[in-house]
């Protein structure tokens, strides 16, 4: 039981470290944070692409679709790999393949482009279930009074699965918080990477257990929260709103 | 006003609308009677364009709106702007939006598709309100209003495009027994100001008072029609008796 505690909780061990595991998680939530605000575009870039009406754009939706399914399957971390490792080689402009945007290393950047490609295509699964759970009348009444589809989604549709959507979308920040922590594998000096330094220097893991506290910090409070958006999205449609419930 | 010449519709194998032609004239309203299924709510969205007929045409004030599927592909080939801006629909579960309050539900459209003014629009969407009696309902959400206040702010949102003919799908349908009458009352009033309508409903009275013209349907065709004393008190076709019984059991 002590080396239990010893090699997970010590304590002296985890404020020695304290500042650098915390710069280093401070840099999981900077990724995290601004992975998640593209992502949520680009998801809802695909979203509206995978539901533009009419044969003639059957390629844009076949070609989305194929986007979203070939992205849910590839490993993240085979995806960072693949990105770091060659991206720098392809004939592109040095300032997209060897990114230092913000004054951040391109390390940083590769791991966004690969957590924003996953991650959009997880979040354009969320949106779409948020606009099919909105019902069909809406779009009707909208395109009966004259607008076009485009309008009927960005006024009509859209801001009603938004709403649906928050809390499975809280879920999915969860997940991709979670999964920042492969980046550390092309030497980010994120949370993960800080904690195995300390680990293999001083054979101890007490300092990734507190980076896991840190995100524990996090995520404990969202899944209250998320409870609460599902309570009340439900107490809202039980009063005669919009029927359906969205399941994730 | 409105013509349609040997309308048909088909959902996969089932054929919907056989063949109708209906003519109302400007200032008409004609109330349509038939069983569920009989194709009526159909024949509206057809005229809306919501559903696409597959053949025959449609005339709305001398334009064919209806170039047909085989003029080109997707919705681009019909006649989508010259019709939503012309015929106004009102449904039967309502379809209001819920995430916006009685008067933007109101000024949405007239904003967004003819480009009034914000303050233009909102007067005329207040006006509109106050007519069909919510005058004091104006900065309500939908699930706030009784089912009867949102039918009466779906019918001000649909006259808010300035339309020129405005079709009913069971508007009634769907609510209380209570309600009926202040849905009813608005329509009436619709009628006395000489609009054009074409109301699909179950209910006998309404069709009496103020159709001008009844259309009896079942399976998809037109069994009969004309004034309403004579479909509702004399009718020809034995179909026709036997739901016109049938409504007066209930």
């Amino acid at each position: 039981m002590n080396e239990i505690i010893e090699q997970y909780f010590d304590v002296s061990q985890m404020s020695k470290n304290f500042d650098e595991v915390l710069n280093g998680f401070l840099i999981t939530l900077e990724l995290a944070l601004l992975a998640t605000v593209l992502a949520l575009i680009w998801g809802l870039i695909l979203a509206l692409l995978r539901q533009l009406p009419g044969k003639p754009l059957l390629p844009v939706r076949f070609l989305t679709i194929g986007y979203i399914d070939v992205f849910r399957g590839v490993p993240l971390l085979i995806l960072i790999l693949l990105i770091s490792g060659s991206l720098a080689f392809l004939p592109l402009p040095k300032e997209l393949t060897i990114p230092h945007w913000l004054g951040k290393p391109d390390n940083f950047w590769y791991g966004i482009m690969a957590l924003v490609l996953v991650y959009g295509a997880y979040y354009a699964e969320v949106y779409r279930a948020g606009i099919e759970a909105v019902p069909g009348g809406q779009m009707e009444a909208a395109r009966s009074l004259g607008m076009s589809h485009s309008q009927a989604m960005r006024h009509v549709v859209v801001p009603q699965a938004v709403r649906k959507v928050i809390a499975p979308m809280l879920n999915e920040f969860t997940a991709l918080l979670k999964d920042t922590t492969l980046v550390s594998v092309i030497a980010l000096n994120e949370v993960a990477l800080v904690g195995r330094d300390i680990q293999s220097k001083s054979f101890n893991s007490s300092a990734l257990t507190l980076g896991a506290i840190f995100f524990l910090i996090i995520v404990l409070p969202l899944a209250r929260i998320v409870d609460r958006l599902i309570a009340r999205e439900r107490a809202r449609t039980s009063r005669g709103g919009t029927p359906e419930v969205l399941h994730h | 006003m409105l013509r349609l010449q040997g309308v048909r519709k088909r959902f996969g194998h089932l054929e919907v609308l056989k063949g109708i032609d209906l003519e109302v004239e400007k200032g008409e309203v004609v109330c349509i009677l038939g069983p569920s299924g009989s194709g009526k709510s159909t024949l509206l969205r057809c005229i809306n364009l919501l559903e696409p007929p597959e053949e025959g045409r449609i005339l709305l004030e001398g334009r064919d709106i209806c170039k047909g599927p085989e003029s080109g592909t997707g919705e681009e080939s019909w006649e989508l702007n010259y019709v939503r801006q012309r015929v106004g629909l009102v449904f039967q579960q309502f379809n209001l939006f819920p995430h916006r309050t009685a008067l933007e539900n109101v000024t949405m459209a007239p904003e967004r598709v003819l480009d009034r003014p914000k303050a233009e629009a909102r007067a005329k969407g207040t006006e509109l309100l106050t007519r069909v009696g919510l005058a004091d309902k104006l900065d309500e959400y939908p699930e706030r209003l009784s089912g009867g206040q949102q039918q009466r702010v779906a019918i001000a949102r649909a006259l808010a495009m300035d339309p020129h003919v405005m079709l009913f799908d069971e508007v009634t349908s769907a609510l209380d027994p209570e309600l009926v009458k202040e849905v009813l009352d608005a329509i009436r009033e619709l009628s006395r100001e000489g609009m054009t309508m074409v109301v699909v409903t179950h209910e006998l009275g309404f069709a009496r008072d103020v159709g001008d013209r009844v259309v009896f349907m079942d399976d998809g065709v037109i069994v009969e029609e004309g004034p309403p004393a004579q479909v509702l008190d004399e009718p020809r076709e034995e179909r026709t008796r036997k739901f016109l019984g049938l409504m007066l059991e209930r």
